[in-house]
Parts: C-alpha cells; structure tokens; sequence
C-alpha cells in the first residue's frame, strides 16, 4: 500500500486539544494513515499527551500542557513513513448468533438489501473486520469494512433499549454494543460474550488496533457460552 | 474505615467523583469528573484535601443524611439552602457533624449543582484509574436511599476554614468563550451569527449533554458527518438545529456537526446554568 506522505492538515480544539486530520473517507489507506501518525506521536511525543483518540480519518490528541511542536513535526512524520513499523495486528474471533430470536431487524435488512436470511449471515460473517473506532460506548468497535450489499439507513426511531451484546448494521459499518443502550443500528445478532467488563481485568474484549472475525453459533452453543460468561 | 453519613432522602441525582478518568478514551470511556470543577477544586483546598478526593456532586437538591460519626464537611457549588438539625448553614466554610446530626441540602437557589466535600474525601472503588461514578458504564453507584457514605480520615477541623466573598466563584455571568468548531464552515451565515449574536436557553440535561433551544442551526448543504471524538465542551447540533453542549459524561466520539467547543474554563458557568436561563457565547481572545 502506498501510503501519502502529506501531513495532515492540523487545528486547536480547544487550548488542550489538537486536532489532526487526513482526507475525510472511510478507507483502508486512512485507518493505516491515522494508525500510524497514533504511533508517531506515541513515540515522539508521550510525555506532552494525555490521551489520543484516533477515528475513521482524524487523530484527536488530548495534551497534558497546552502545546506540541507541530512545526517540526511534518520533518519527522515523513521520517517516520520512510522507516519500517511492524505493529502487529492481533485479531479476535468474536461468536455471534443469528438466530431470529436476535436478529430483530432481519425481515428489514432482507427487504432492503433482497439478500436471504442465509445470504445475510454468509456475508456478514464472511470478512476480517478492522476496528475503525471505538466509542460511542464503551469498549463499542466501529467495524468495517462491511459488505457493500448489507449497508443498511439506520432506524428512523432508535430503540430505546438494545440489549449487550447485540450486533446491529449502521450505514455502512457493523458492530456490538457491550452494555445496554438506546440505539438505533440494524439489529442482525448477537454475542453471548461480554465485550466491557468494569468491574474485572481486562476490562475490554476488543482494541482498538485490532481486526475481529464473526463466528457463526447455534442457539444451543450461544447458550452454552452463555453459561460460562455468568 | 469512617462510617460518615447514612443517605436519608435522595433528589434528582448524585454521584461521587474525582477529577475524571484518563487514559481510556480511545475505548470509548469518558472521563466523568465534577461538571463544575472550578467548585469542586476550592472544596479540596478548603480542606487540604488531595486534588483528586473524592466529593459528593448533587443536582437540585433533595438530600438528607444522618451523621454517623464526628467529622467535618464543606460544602460549594451553587448557592443552596442547606440546613443542620433544621436551621440555615453557610456554605464554603467549614462545618462539624456529629452522630445523629440531620443535614439537609434542599434547594439551590441560583446554578444546579452542590459539592459535598469531606477530609480526604470520601471512599468509592477505584475502576479503570479513578474513581468518579459514570451511570451509564456501570461504573460507580448512583446515590441512593440507605446508603453509607464512608472515608479514610475522620477528623474535626479547628478553627473553621473557608472562602468568602470576592474569593468566591461566581457564575452569574451567563457568556462563555468558544473555539470555532472544526464544522463551523459547514453552518449556513445566518447560523454562525446567530450563534454569536442570540442567545440560547438551556431546557435541560444531564452529566451526559445540556440541551438549549434557540435561533436554527442549520448546515449550508446537508451531508453525513463521521464521527470523531468529542469531548466536554463539544457543541454539537443535531438535525433538530437545535444545540447539545456535552458535559462531563461525554461520550467519546460522535457523528453530529460540531459547530464550536467552549473553552475549558467556561465550562462550570455552563454547567451551573439552571434550567430555562439563557448562554450567549462569543469567541476566545487570543
């Protein structure tokens, strides 16, 4: 992959907060352009940052003082792109169930997409999905890329109450929610394991540098995992 | 372990926090800490307590505790009618209980939010690195009726300790400063005036986001946003035009136009807005 060597462009959020950002997409050169600029600055500049928070195409950095030489920095950014970085990427094999029982929304995304019940599950559970983002809420993974055929319109009228562990489809990313919420994603499944844990370590299942396959379950074998969970 | 206060009546809410949680952002954790914090910073020094001890946040009011033991307290915030075994007591000076005392915070009379300090703060579990409740993780417990408030140290403090006057936060200025937000470009003109030359009235909220209601906030041409993170402080409008101020609950990331930021010191005036009054913002000064 060739990766574009231009520095982002840069903005103060507030006088703690900067804001760095690539081309505004959703793309498999952004998630390995904002990865690696997160890694830039976690080596170059940890002492002077609190906390960074990396999305589909901005790198958002949350200073512990109120400046960072950004002036020299576009020097060491392509310094640091002309070097080899082997972050490994670990992956996670996360169990989903599509029984109808969860997948509420299933009747919805097979009207929309004229895909099958079985055609759904194949290609939702087909990909290695990469964690673009999390939040929203915590431990959520923001997965992609989705099958071009299942990206589904949100629900015009969020539910109030979605269950932990429901996977659901939002425009074109999938993902779980690992507490109870309202929401309004495309309900399609759902995983029998806790993704965020505040009271036990690790507190979270999924990272944000991480890549996530969906395995297909039965109902018996979501049950059986479910027992060993509570 | 000091058994301090038993929770008589519980208000509207109230939660124990620190400063906040850092470090966890990037995994979709807010960092929580007090709403006001310029309030609940005076309440440690009061007391000599470490920056990060633990106080009682309470919105409205409708509080009542039992003293279990001798310990002192103070108490800042918004001006609140508070009262020991029933009659009037001063907040930002230092105060005694002693077992079987009754203390009440009824009422705020101007702002929204009360802090309840103790020396060495009180005692809450630690969870991902601090220990200030947030509701919707599951992390902390919401205050509720029966419950006992503990902490390390028991102790009276003599003489009383406090702040007075000019020294007092004041938050009777309703303007707060704002950075341009990083979609503010995308706000049609008539939308980036009126932000600064009408003001907004606050119609509710919680620890998550203040909601306000005033002159349409619309974009130029509507597009979808992606989300990015977001913070307390972010001033995000939804399709309703209508803006979101995130407090200290925030979540971490969101999909919504953010039109401006208000500036970190601005924020307690926003926090201790008390429904229905009116914000006008204008631009940080460099």
């Amino acid at each position: 992959m060739k990766l574009n060597v231009d520095f982002p462009t840069y903005m103060y959020v507030n006088g703690h907060t900067l804001r760095f950002a690539f081309q505004e997409e959703v793309s498999q050169n952004n998630l390995a352009l904002v990865r690696s600029f997160t890694m830039f600055l976690q080596t170059h500049y940890a002492p002077q940052i609190r906390e960074i928070v990396p999305s589909y195409h901005t790198v958002t950095v949350f200073l512990q003082d109120t400046t960072l030489p950004v002036q020299q920095m576009p020097q060491y950014w392509v310094e640091w792109q002309g070097s080899q970085h082997n972050e490994k990427v670990q992956s996670i094999t996360i169990p989903v169930c599509y029984d109808e029982e969860f997948a509420l929304d299933m009747e919805r995304i097979m009207t929309y997409t004229k895909l099958s019940y079985e055609a759904i599950i194949e290609r939702h559970s087909k990909p290695v999905y990469d964690v673009f983002l999390m939040g929203f809420l915590p431990g959520f993974p923001y997965l992609g890329v989705l099958d071009e055929r299942l990206h589904m319109p949100r629900l015009e009228v969020p539910r109030k109450h979605v269950v932990a562990g429901t996977v659901g489809i939002g425009g074109e990313q999938t993902g779980i929610y690992p507490i109870d919420s309202p929401g309004g994603w495309n309900i399609i499944g759902r995983t029998p394991i806790a993704l965020f844990h505040p009271k036990r370590t690790p507190h979270f299942l999924i990272k944000p540098n991480q890549q996530v396959k969906l395995e297909r379950i039965t109902k018996k074998e979501y049950e059986n995992l479910l027992r060993k969970e509570l | 372990m000091a058994r301090l206060l038993r929770v008589k009546k519980v208000g509207v809410f109230g939660s124990l926090q620190d400063q906040g949680r850092f470090g966890y952002r990037n995994y979709g954790i807010p960092t929580s800490g007090p709403m006001d914090a310029t309030s609940y910073q005076l309440g440690n020094e009061i007391l000599q307590n470490d920056t990060n001890a633990v106080a009682l946040e309470i919105f409205i009011g409708g509080f009542c505790f039992e003293a279990l033991t001798t310990q002192s307290y103070v108490m800042t915030g918004a001006p609140a009618i508070c009262l020991l075994n029933g009659e009037p007591i001063a907040m930002w000076v230092t105060f005694t209980l002693y077992a079987g005392d009754e203390l009440t915070i009824k009422t705020v009379q101007q702002g929204s939010i009360v802090y309840l300090h103790t020396i060495g703060g009180f005692e809450a579990p630690l969870t991902l690195g601090s220990r200030s409740a947030y509701e919707k993780g599951n992390i902390g417990l919401p205050i509720m009726r029966g419950m006992v408030l503990t902490s390390q140290i028991c102790r009276k403090i003599e003489p009383r300790r406090g702040i007075w006057g000019k020294a007092l936060p004041n938050f009777s200025c309703k303007k707060v400063r704002i950075y341009p937000g990083v979609h503010y470009e995308l706000f049609t003109t008539t939308s980036r005036e009126a932000l600064l030359t009408t003001s907004y009235q606050y119609t509710g909220g919680n620890r998550m986001g203040y909601y306000f209601s005033g002159e349409m906030l619309t974009l130029a041409s509507p597009r979808e946003i992606l989300s990015e993170s977001t913070q307390f402080g972010t001033i995000q409008v939804p399709t309703s035009g209508q803006p979101i101020i995130l407090m200290a609950d925030a979540q971490t990331v969101g999909g919504y136009p953010i039109i401006a930021t208000v500036h970190e010191a601005d924020l307690a005036i926003v926090a201790q807005l008390k429904t229905y009054e009116s914000l006008q913002f204008e631009w940080v000064k460099e």
